[in-house]
């Protein structure tokens, strides 16, 4: 199974908050800048433009991953999308950019730090918690 | 006096330089991201008994250290560019001779399709494109069956050209390939030319066309990879040869020696699941070579694999090991030089038993403790395996112990 469905996230992020001793997170939405054309994304999608084999969405919009720096959110989507653990994620970026195939993308501290830079910058996609004001950017549907 | 000054200088030098080099990896210019990257390594090995890739490992060396920078920029959407230089002194490998390693133009069409040019790094296997960055990896030394470092130049990169694509096969998972071609343009302070030297052989260039490919499969089973890659080269090297005779002056002959048949083959998986990640890699290499100007023709085979596993214990600790083994064999030979018919003989074979401990001191920085456990010493005067005849003259002795303890950063 590429991705886990909606509600198998929300467990999932529930459970890690609950062992980290925090509040219970809501899920995640994955967002974008609104000139993305696309109104859902697939898993394979969410994959294939995280590991950045994947430069454009199926209606043919050019993406770029956003990402979180940590955290409960970036945890479980690390793991449930991208099938990685953190450290390995790191470990993937840094290859793609020793070997001259790519480059690391751009992390950022919170949720209204993605929001705000997926907002203005024209192709991005990112991931907040379900919590996160999204405005100025757009919610995708995960097919 | 390599000891005295690396042991102190090289590791507050780099730590002192770690501060500036995080804060200015990432930044815009006309509004383009730009990004500067870098890693270093200093490694101390101390042997029981054979000195190892031309370190002086049986006094113990910290003669191992290598550092890289590199610089990207996505100038638009499909092109980028970057280059990177790195530089070495393992021993007498590199010997502070610093390489482009990589300077490559990328521009990618479509997903499926896109192309890039200029000094490009091999794809080749899981980790031969990223060997020399000892961050990315669990072992302090990768597997040396298929991963020579002593021997990394022939198929690190090339000059010329890819072609590649990430093609999605929804529910059978999705492919990668690429296919290239160029020029391969060894360095002089490899493991190769060293072997010659040690018996008065002086290389001024070796090199030559290389074409091959890879194609990765990322299966439908969550954490599994499989893949294969080929190589074929038409190799040339020239220089001199010095000869030295009982009762004459020693003399320099030109020396000239070609490719005859030259490819390489490697079959690959790599299954991760948790915090487990298990690989495993199969490598021959065969080198038909005229040499002495068309006087004698030398064909070995090389056949290589390893085993490894690794565990994340916590965000700080990994530990992993590997077991490599690596054969060798000649069809033909240089008169004389008789190898010995029997595989289990130490000048035809090199089992390593590994253990390591990865520690993350922190995001950037890391400290390994490895073991090597090491039955024979390989083909020493025809095709090198990381013993030299040329560092070993007391002889070498069918095992070796290594104790390796390397620390590395990355930014």
């Amino acid at each position: 199974m590429p991705c886990l469905k909606k509600h198998s996230l929300l467990l999932a992020a529930a459970l890690w908050n609950l062992m980290a001793g925090a509040a219970p997170a809501t899920g995640i939405q994955v967002i974008a800048n609104p000139s993305v054309t696309a109104t859902a994304i697939s898993c394979e999608e969410i994959k294939g433009v995280f590991l950045e084999t994947r430069t454009a969405l199926s209606d043919g919009s050019h993406v770029e991953p956003v990402l979180l720096q940590s955290g409960v959110v970036h945890r479980a989507f690390v793991k449930e999308f991208l099938g990685k653990g953190d450290a390995a994620l790191e470990t993937y970026y840094r290859s793609l950019v020793f070997a001259g195939r790519g480059l690391i993308p751009k992390t950022l501290e919170s949720d209204a730090a993605v929001v705000q830079y997926v907002a203005k910058t024209k192709g991005t996609v990112g991931y907040v918690s379900a919590a996160a004001s999204v405005a100025g950017v757009k919610v995708l549907d995960i097919r | 006096m390599g000891l005295t000054w690396k042991a102190t200088l090289l590791p507050l030098l780099w730590g002192s330089a770690a501060l500036p080099l995080e804060a200015q990896f990432d930044f815009t210019l006309g509004g383009r991201p730009v990004q500067i990257h870098s890693f270093a390594s200093q490694g101390f090995a101390y042997s029981n008994q054979n000195n190892y890739l031309t370190m002086k490992t049986s006094r113990g060396t910290f003669d191992m250290t290598d550092v890289g920078v590199n610089v990207s920029i996505q100038l638009t959407d499909k092109l980028r560019i970057g280059a990177q230089a790195y530089d070495r002194d393992f021993g007498s490998l590199g010997q502070w001779h610093p390489q482009l390693d990589w300077a490559v133009a990328d521009y990618r069409f479509k997903d499926w399709f896109g192309i890039r040019g200029g000094v490009v790094k091999t794809v080749f296997g899981l980790e031969n494109d990223t060997q020399d960055v000892d961050a990315l990896h669990t072992f302090a030394l990768l597997p040396q069956s298929v991963y020579p470092t002593d021997l990394r130049d022939s198929l690190l990169r090339h000059r010329g050209g890819d072609v590649y694509g990430d093609i999605p096969l929804k529910r059978l998972g999705a492919l990668a390939y690429t296919a290239y071609a160029g020029l391969r343009q060894d360095g002089l302070y490899g493991g190769y030319p060293y072997l010659l030297s040690g018996s008065g052989g002086h290389l001024t260039s070796y090199g030559g066309l290389q074409v091959g490919g890879d194609l990765r499969w990322t299966t439908p089973l969550r954490g599994l990879l499989l893949g294969a890659s080929h190589a074929g080269a038409d190799v040339s090297g020239t220089g001199s040869w010095t000869l030295a005779f009982p009762g004459y002056d020693p003399f320099v002959i030109p020396y000239e020696e070609h490719s005859k048949r030259d490819w390489t083959h490697q079959f690959y998986g790599q299954y991760t699941t948790g915090n487990w990640r298990l690989a495993s890699e199969y490598r021959r290499y065969w080198r038909d070579q005229v040499t002495f100007s068309e006087m004698w023709e030398v064909t070995t085979d090389v056949r290589g694999w390893y085993a490894s596993a690794s565990y994340r214990v916590s965000k700080r600790l990994e530990l992993g090991a590997y077991y490599s083994r690596w054969v060798v064999s000649w069809v033909n030979t240089m008169p004389g030089l008789i190898p010995a018919a029997d595989q289990s003989s130490p000048d035809r074979h090199l089992y390593d038993k590994v253990v390591t401990a990865r520690f993350d001191l922190n995001t950037h920085w890391n400290l390994k403790l490895e073991g090597h456990f090491m039955d024979g010493y390989g083909g020493t005067w025809a095709y090198p395996s990381g013993f030299y005849t040329a560092d070993n003259a007391q002889g070498l002795k069918p095992r070796t112990n290594l104790l390796l303890i390397r620390t590395g950063w990355s930014f």
